[in-house]
């Protein structure tokens, strides 16, 4: 019976992303083109304004801001949206006994879907430009399945937070913004003076873009230290977000004014 | 002050088996409030609520607007925990559905895929719902329309796949909310002689009326609730007649 539900939950959340990733799709006339757009249109703006205020110009600026890029609206993106999933999927959890962390799985299972497709374009352009692969490359799926679980640590515990303090979600979205600039997406930790750069990297997603940038730009090994803080964040948040959808998965409606 | 109904609808009844069993349930919502309006807003839907669901009985809940029905529906389908008291249910696995009329649709799914995911949310496996896919889809009339998105749905045709999808989900406790037919004339009397058959055979029904006839016709037994607490309770004949004299005392 356990497995049972499990295997149900899981196929909800399979069926609705599956929706989601459609009507993603429909809304707009280039449809699902938008998910390879969106990433370049944002790298194309980040390289113009960045090749002119420090001259690092050429294919591999590209590739490093593109890189940066797309695994940070992967985290943003992933976590934004399934803050707000509960609240939005308000008056179906209030007819079915459903448990809350369904609706956040699928807002990140769409954004990962996108990514994926995303990342087939860099792998191409990093072919193309002069970055063939390696067999370093064989670690990203490591990286990718580690960066996953990190967000999903990070959005479970938010995505009750939200809903119960709607204020929240600007709070999120302004440390978001400076963990924007944190991250070395327009940048390489490497650029930065020395003593600062250990500073740097206990930030999770700064260590996460390095690590993709060590494969693909640099063609050796992650630097496996510095994904330590990623990989204590994310238990600590597992933690923290089991704890709070087991307090709040019967209680979370009664205390929403949705 | 709880009016009990001391006659027995038949003389000698059998043993009632419990399937869920309320004691002193309070349920209370407590909404964000805002810095700048500071109104304490707790508002207890039930208090003190105790019952007795038992297996096969169809129960008829009867009150006006805001007297806290429909908390008892996402108390006793499990949406909710009691903030007091307790709440037991007598065997694993019940299965408690609130019946819901097309509830989590996907416009850009097609009928047939938005029957599977609506019933996935109702509790049944995928492979159940694809299996009843047939019965669903004979049942909604909707033709061709059953393999196009949901998006190019009238409203009418929406319901009558949401009511289709639900006829399939049969839980062992179906808990009714005023819904007792949906859609044009047609399929007006098709769901609702289909619903009234959910009250036929063993299947435990809690139904919400604001129609004290549709209680009298359809259960075995009713309780007005008033203010989050039972008014009184007997057999339908009784409660719906009481109901229907003394209601007016109870609007300001």
């Amino acid at each position: 019976m356990f497995f049972q539900t499990l295997k149900r939950h899981f196929d909800i959340i399979f069926y609705r992303t599956v929706a989601g990733i459609k009507s993603e799709g429909r809304q707009r006339y280039l449809g699902y083109l938008w998910f390879l757009l969106e990433p370049i249109l944002s790298t194309a703006v980040f390289y113009l304004a960045y090749s002119q205020i420090t001259g690092a110009k050429g294919a591999r600026t590209i590739l490093l801001i593109l890189i940066g890029m797309i695994l940070w609206q992967w985290f943003e993106g992933s976590i934004m949206v399934a803050a707000g999933s509960i609240k939005a999927k308000f008056h179906v959890l209030n007819q079915c006994n459903l448990p809350k962390y369904l609706f956040p799985m699928v807002s990140i299972a769409v954004h990962t879907w996108k990514f994926l497709c995303v990342s087939m374009v860099i792998f191409l352009l990093a072919a193309l430009l002069g970055h063939p692969p390696n067999a370093y490359w064989l670690y990203l799926p490591i990286l990718f399945i580690l960066q996953l679980a990190l967000i999903a640590s990070i959005a479970m515990p938010i995505a009750i937070g939200v809903t119960l303090w709607t204020d929240l979600q600007i709070v999120v979205s302004s440390i978001f913004r400076m963990f924007f600039f944190l991250s070395g997406i327009f940048f390489e930790i490497s650029s930065v003076p020395e003593s600062l750069q250990r500073y740097f990297f206990w930030n999770p997603m700064a260590a996460l873009i390095d690590s993709g940038r060590a494969i693909i730009l640099r063609a050796e090994a992650p630097a496996w230290g510095h994904l330590t803080p990623a990989i204590l964040l994310t238990l600590l948040m597992l933690l923290l977000g089991a704890l709070l959808h087991a307090h709040y998965d019967k209680r979370i409606l009664k205390l929403t004014n949705a | 002050m709880t009016k009990e109904f001391s006659s027995s609808p038949t003389p000698d009844p059998p043993a009632p088996t419990p399937i869920v069993t309320l004691h002193d349930a309070g349920i209370c919502y407590r909404p964000l409030r805002s810095l700048f309006n500071k109104k304490a807003r707790e508002v207890w839907a039930l208090r003190h609520l105790t019952l007795q669901l038992n297996e096969g009985e169809k129960l008829g809940v009867i009150g006006r607007n805001g007297c806290g029905k429909s908390t008892l529906m996402r108390l006793l389908a499990q949406i909710y925990n009691p903030d007091e008291g307790k709440v037991t249910y007598h065997k694993k696995n019940t299965h408690i559905e609130l019946l819901s009329l097309g509830v989590g649709f996907e416009g850009n799914l097609t009928g047939r895929e938005n029957a599977i995911l609506s019933g996935m949310l109702m509790g049944k496996t995928r492979q159940y719902m694809a299996s009843r896919l047939n019965e669903i889809h004979e049942f909604s009339g909707l033709g061709e329309f059953f393999d196009y998105p949901v998006y190019t749905y009238s409203s009418g045709m929406n319901v009558r796949l949401g009511f289709s999808v639900a006829m399939e989900t049969n839980p062992d406790v179906l808990l009714i909310d005023e819904v007792l037919g949906v859609g044009d004339q047609v399929f007006m009397e098709k769901s609702s002689k289909a619903l009234q058959e959910k009250f036929q055979g063993n299947r435990t029904v809690v139904l919400i009326s604001h129609s004290p006839e549709n209680i009298k016709k359809l259960c075995t037994r009713a309780l007005w609730l008033e203010r989050g607490a039972i008014l009184a309770q007997g057999t339908p004949a009784e409660v719906a007649e009481f109901y229907k004299n003394n209601v007016h005392n109870y609007t300001k």
